[in-house]
């Protein structure tokens, strides 16, 4: 899911470092009244442990191999905004730190799991547990869903950024479906690991749920 | 800023047991995501080693094997983290003070 440099058309590079500018800087803004530090202590713990838990690539059958992304979990527990900076801190820390992910292509990484993953997780789980009403079984089903969609959309989106450049003019009729397959499949372990850490914290601590607490 | 303890631990243990899957398994199987997959059919090429600016580069430190090291990358990339999260709350509560 980490684009390397090299990979990615300029244009897109210019473009996903802008669209991720933005959003981080407008989340930021509207954010500062809501800083605390026991909201960035949760927001700091989340973020090492889904460092930790990317470093766990994990081979399949058929050649391919995946590892948890977490932009999901990281919605769900800590809402969309929270969430999205804990995948940036993770996703920015991998690039800077490690070259795990290209420079160029920070912006289109943060874009995917910061972002995309994150925001759709958290729409996902929200629209179920809504739905069927807040109980364990919505919110594994929630956690599930919200993880497969994440990870789903985000390598959609990932393919259209590495398959749409001047270079490839039919590169995303290759790119698109074999990351959105691909990603469907995998996504369905990352769903299930996303829906069984939120009935774990939510049979532990079900308070630290910001997805639970906004109810409109 | 207070970390959880449990959270924590298990963070310490997944960075621990990843060169299990994050080195020696990916050494045996190959590591192949969707996306090498995808870049492969457009010939795409990675050029991150040509501009390469870290000594941690792909989670290894020069001098060590590799499961040692990744391991240590492990624990530099939490503590860089929290140090980010530290410096954060330090803003964060004298804002509030």
């Amino acid at each position: 899911m980490h684009i390397p440099d090299g990979f990615l058309d300029p244009i897109w590079s210019i473009t996903t470092y802008g669209v991720s500018a933005v959003y981080f800087m407008s989340i930021l803004r509207g954010m500062k009244r809501t800083f605390t530090p026991e909201r960035i202590s949760l927001l700091t713990v989340l973020a090492a442990g889904i460092f930790a838990a990317q470093m766990l690539n994990w081979p399949l059958p058929g050649g391919t191999s995946l590892h948890f992304v977490g932009g999901a979990l990281a919605g769900i527990l800590l809402g969309p905004f929270y969430g999205s900076l804990a995948l940036a801190l993770v996703v920015t820390v991998q690039c800077l730190v490690f070259h795990d992910g290209g420079i160029t292509a920070l912006g289109a990484n943060l874009l995917n799991m910061a972002i995309v993953d994150v925001l759709a997780g958290y729409a996902a789980y929200r629209a179920v547990t809504k739905v069927i009403g807040l109980s364990g079984r919505s919110r594994f089903i929630g956690g599930f869903l919200g993880g497969w969609l994440g990870i789903t959309l985000a390598g959609i989106v990932c393919g259209i950024e590495i398959g749409l450049s001047p270079q490839f003019p039919y590169g995303i009729a290759i790119t698109v479906p074999i990351m959105g397959s691909w990603h469907a499949l995998l996504g369905v372990i990352e769903g299930l690991i996303t829906g069984l850490v939120v009935s774990y914290v939510a049979s532990k601590n079900p308070e630290i749920i910001f997805s639970d607490k906004v109810r409109t | 800023m207070k970390l959880p303890s449990k959270p924590m631990l298990i963070t310490i243990i997944l960075v621990i047991i990843s060169p299990i899957f994050g080195v020696i398994l990916a050494d045996l199987v190959g590591y192949h995501e969707p996306l090498d997959v995808a870049a492969e059919k457009l010939g795409l090429q990675d050029i991150s080693e040509n501009i390469n600016w870290t000594p941690f580069f792909d989670y290894t430190v020069p001098g060590l094997n590799p499961i040692v090291g990744y391991v240590i990358s492990g624990f530099i990339g939490i503590a860089v983290i929290i140090s980010i999260g530290y410096a954060l709350s330090k803003i964060t509560g004298e804002r509030r003070h």
